[in-house]
């Protein structure tokens, strides 16, 4: 083959994306648009106004990295409830077995991404924190 | 043995076995739901369904089948697994699908059977159950939507514990298990149908949503409060004790538990437990480190000779309370006892003189094997209540007599064909001596009692004791002594069964004795089934004595507290006992410890004692520790630690080595090294390793050298326009500790007074009233509870409670004579 060939080659890919838009997202200001199927930070679902999660220790079990503590209180109607329900990201590889575990629909990975915090403790997302997520 | 054929294997199997215990003996799985091993067969949950050939291949539950020779079963057959299908689908028909909110998901068989055999659809419709759920109770809740029927709960009520609180109620589609009058459970709270419960119906409140039965790890252990050596096995989650595990192939009581075994294990996980040493300065305990708090014990008990004393909890292993023994040799004291030397005469002294072994030459097996038990003291079933399941068993199952002498009536008083003498308190061992002069008058003494030493004097001693003037001060009749006499000597097979503990002063060396010559007396001693069994109280009293941890030729317990009163003993180490409320007369325990220069405290918690002393040190309980214990029928049985320790607290045994180590001694290593030491010293545990004890324990066995002693006869005299009280144990506790489980505490919170409704009726007493006992010693307030199970002139008090106080009027003697006011 002709030794010139490849450079042309490779400078005609190099000319044609001067015309195009460029991939690069202007983050913070422009953001990006994640896939619906995509495996971000958890929330906590809610009906009736409270939680749905009904402490059966399914998520603790499945999880392969630990990272969930889930501790079951009794409410006034004898029912169960998460009286504690801890997930440390530090920890979590976000594989998402604990959506697929949940008999009753009660946690699912939303789009969010931006985890980066300062402390290590912020990284532990307690209830509280979970269901404030829509 | 027969031989047959199941699922093509050529297997045999007992005669009396059904097919399911065939198929279980030879590894073969029948599923079942309303099976366990300590229960008859019921057939109720069609489940366990197998094809039999010599039956035309119908299909038939294994669990009430007998086996017979050449029999051929198939237990998987297309067939039969359609029934089992079908069986499990009529079984969710209404049994409500709320796993993830069930505790017993993870640990239901019902769940499990319906994963096994994918039922995954339900050609059937029909409505869910809605019957109340039973919060009602702080232990136990029940919730029959979840029931499937199998009856377990109801049958274990009835046959082994034989309390009945649980009932079928109702026929048909209506059928369902409840209480009296469909109320709520009030029952002894032993927890048996909770362990038995298939499914999620019968839960255990304690433990309800803590954790899954899955996320729990297991330790097998021994049980801390009484004597009965029954085997328990921990669920542990976090470094907490989280609940007891039924396991049925456990210890030889089948994983049967009481309620303190079962739900009393909360002390473990206390908040309250004591976490940093503390010593006293300026009058007020302050934290400390370890070296500073143990510095200052050695420095006391350095050369401090017969000015030193110790006391110890018969609920130490055997590995600490012969380093606790060291420790005071190192001392240079001889000054050490536990409640043995001072509750347990009738093992130290008793047994010491008539048998020659400190121990009962018994067992807890024998009674089942025996045809009459003669029980003395009805408390028998509470102090050791897993005994009495074993007693009532040997009556219900086997046919045994039950001849109960006591001062009141009880639970077993309440089974078949139980006769209960009821004698006035503190007559027993007159009565016991009765027996036996009737014996003798009825020529009913074996042959080979002439030949065992003190024949002669016994006869002589027992002159006075005839039938007619024992009955005039027992208040039994002479015609009921004679009746009770014969019936002993005519059984083939007696064992006489007796409790004794801190607050049983009457059953003394005295009571052994007497008891023993009993036995002596008809021979019925050394054989399968006879012989007598001396239940000791705490967890190792029996361990404590086989140390030698009493007083040989140092000072007793009593008397170490008069030597603190005195000013003889300058130092006091105590490790986990608290006198202030298990001794007898308060007023003198806490001037005793008031008065004492140094007072050195190991215990789990502040107890009364605790907070009196000099130096406190945050103890281990059982389940943070290793070693030995020793139960009443001298079964040797190793614990390891279940959990790690809490907060800084040492167990006793790295407490007395240090202390040893700190007087120039040097202590062994690790228990086990000790423990090698015992196997070598004890007599009886020759040879025992921890290797060796495995799960099941190791029985040390009792060398008997007879002899017939005379018993100390003690008259007392009843005291005009007085009540007699009597001291003991209630079901639920077990010693002081049994007041840090929230299990007990829940069923029986506080102490109170008990007496019979004609007293009651007299004093113009009703239920739950505010009632001021007062006898010589001194004076408490106490609820009044009336029971038709006294008998008019007694009163019973229990003695655990710190706050009843019940040891300010009671003095140690036998009866305490009282009078009651409103």
């Amino acid at each position: 083959m002709n030794p010139i060939t490849p450079i042309i080659n490779g400078l005609k890919i190099t000319l044609s994306h001067l015309f195009k838009k460029p991939v690069t997202l202007q983050y913070p200001t422009e953001r990006p648009k994640v896939a619906q199927r995509f495996r971000g930070l958890h929330a906590l679902n809610v009906s009736h106004n409270k939680a749905k999660c009904v402490a059966c220790y399914l998520c603790p079990t499945v999880c392969p990295a630990k990272c969930i503590t889930v501790e079951a209180g009794e409410d006034a109607n004898h029912d169960k409830y998460a009286a504690r329900y801890e997930i440390d990201m530090l920890r979590c590889i976000f594989c998402g077995y604990c959506v697929e575990a949940c008999p009753v629909d009660a946690i699912r990975m939303t789009g969010e991404f931006e985890l980066a915090n300062y402390r290590r403790q912020d990284f532990v997302y307690s209830k509280e924190r979970l269901l404030e997520k829509k | 043995m027969v031989n047959l054929t199941i699922d093509d294997k050529q297997v045999t199997a007992p005669k009396s076995a059904t097919i399911y215990e065939a198929a279980k003996i030879n590894g073969i799985k029948i599923p079942i739901l309303c099976h366990d091993k300590k229960l008859k067969p019921f057939g109720a949950c069609r489940m366990c369904l197998v094809e039999v050939e010599q039956m035309k291949g119908r299909q038939i539950p294994a669990c009430t089948t007998p086996v017979t020779d050449g029999m051929i079963i198939r237990t998987s057959t297309p067939d039969i697994i359609k029934a089992r299908k079908m069986v499990l689908e009529l079984l969710l028909l209404n049994h409500p699908i709320d796993c993830p909110v069930c505790d017993k998901g993870g640990d239901c068989d019902l769940q499990n059977l319906t994963y096994e055999y994918q039922v995954n659809a339900n050609r059937f419709s029909d409505e869910k159950f809605h019957h109340e759920i039973d919060y009602s109770n702080p232990l136990i809740e029940r919730d029959m939507n979840r029931c499937v029927l199998c009856g377990k709960c109801a049958r274990i009520c009835d046959e082994i514990v034989s309390f009945g609180a649980l009932t079928f109620i109702s026929r048909g589609i209506e059928t369902k298990i409840g209480c009296e009058f469909e109320g709520s459970l009030n029952c002894e709270f032993c927890g048996s149908c909770v362990s038995v419960c298939p499914v999620g119906s019968l839960l255990a409140r304690p433990f309800k949503f803590k954790a899954r039965f899955w996320a729990l790890t297991n330790q097998k252990s021994v049980c801390s409060y009484c004597g009965t050596g029954c085997n328990l096995t921990l669920g542990v989650k976090d470094n907490k004790v989280l609940t007891t595990v039924y396991d049925e192939n456990q210890g030889f009581h089948n994983g049967q538990l009481c309620c303190r075994g079962r739900f009393g294990y909360q002390f473990i996980n206390s908040d309250k437990r004591l976490t940093t040493p503390l010593v006293r300065k300026g009058g007020a305990l302050m934290e400390a480190s370890w070296d500073e708090a143990l510095e200052l014990v050695a420095t006391r008990l350095r050369g401090a000779g017969a000015s030193a004393a110790a006391l110890a909890t018969p609920r130490l292993t055997n590995e600490e309370l012969l380093l606790f023994k060291k420790l005071m040799e190192a001392a240079g004291s001889a000054n050490y006892d536990h409640s043995a030397g001072y509750a347990h005469a009738a093992l130290t002294k008793g047994f010491a003189r008539s048998f020659g072994a400190t121990a009962s030459p018994s067992t807890i097996l024998d009674i089942q094997k025996s045809d009459l038990l003669l029980v003395i003291k009805t408390d028998s079933y509470e102090t050791h209540p897993v005994i009495g399941f074993e007693i009532n068993m040997a009556v219900k199952n086997k046919g045994a007599k039950l001849n109960i002498l006591s001062d009141k009536r009880g639970k077993l008083s309440k089974l078949p064909d139980a006769k209960t003498f009821v004698h006035t308190p503190g007559s027993e061992i007159a009565v016991i001596n009765s027996l036996a002069k009737a014996i003798l008058d009825e020529k009913l003494a074996a042959g080979s009692a002439v030949s065992i030493p003190g024949y002669a004097d016994l006869e002589k001693a027992l002159a006075g004791f005839t039938p007619d003037a024992v009955a005039v001060q027992s208040g039994l009749s002479a015609a009921a002594i004679k009746q009770l006499a014969s019936d002993y000597a005519k059984a083939e097979k007696a064992l006489i069964i007796f409790p004794v503990g801190n607050a049983y002063p009457g059953h003394n060396a005295d009571m052994a004795s007497a008891v023993a010559n009993l036995a002596l007396l008809t021979g019925k001693l050394g054989t399968e089934g006879s012989g007598v069994l001396c239940m000791a109280e705490k967890n190792n009293s029996q361990g404590a004595v086989d140390m030698g941890f009493y007083a040989t030729s140092g000072l007793q317990a009593g008397q170490i507290m008069d030597g603190c009163a005195s000013g003889a003993i300058k130092t006091l180490f105590l490790a986990g006992e608290n006198p202030v409320v298990s001794y007898p007369n308060r007023a003198v325990v806490t001037t005793a410890l008031d008065k004492v220069e140094f007072l050195v405290v190991s215990d789990l918690f502040m107890t009364e004692t605790a907070a009196m002393a000099d130096v406190v040190l945050p103890a281990c309980s059982f389940a943070e520790k290793e070693g030995t214990f020793t139960s009443v029928d001298r079964r040797v049985q190793h614990i390891k630690p279940a959990i790690r320790k809490v907060g800084q607290s040492r167990t006793d045994f790295e407490i007395f080595s240090t202390l040893i180590a700190k007087l120039g001694g040097q202590a062994p290593a690790a228990p086990a090294a000790v423990f090698g030491e015992i196997a070598a010293s004890a007599p009886g545990y020759a040879g025992m390793s921890y290797a060796a004890l495995g799960e099941t324990g190791a029985f040390a066995p009792v060398d008997i050298t007879p002899a017939f002693v005379v018993p100390k006869t003690v008259a007392v005299e009843p005291a005009a326009g007085k009540l007699a009280l009597v001291i003991g144990s209630v079901l639920y506790h077990n010693g002081t500790l049994s007041q840090f489980g929230e299990g007990p505490m829940y069923v029986c919170p506080e102490g109170y007074v008990e007496l019979s409704r004609g007293d009651a009726a007299k004093l113009n007493v009703a239920e739950n009233d505010l009632l001021n006992v007062t006898s010589a010693a001194g004076s408490t307030k106490l609820k009044a509870r009336i029971s038709s199970r006294m008998p008019e002139g007694v009163l019973f008090s229990p003695y655990h409670f710190g706050a009843a106080e019940i040891n300010r009027v009671w003095s140690g003697a036998p009866v305490t004579w009282v009078t009651v006011t409103k």
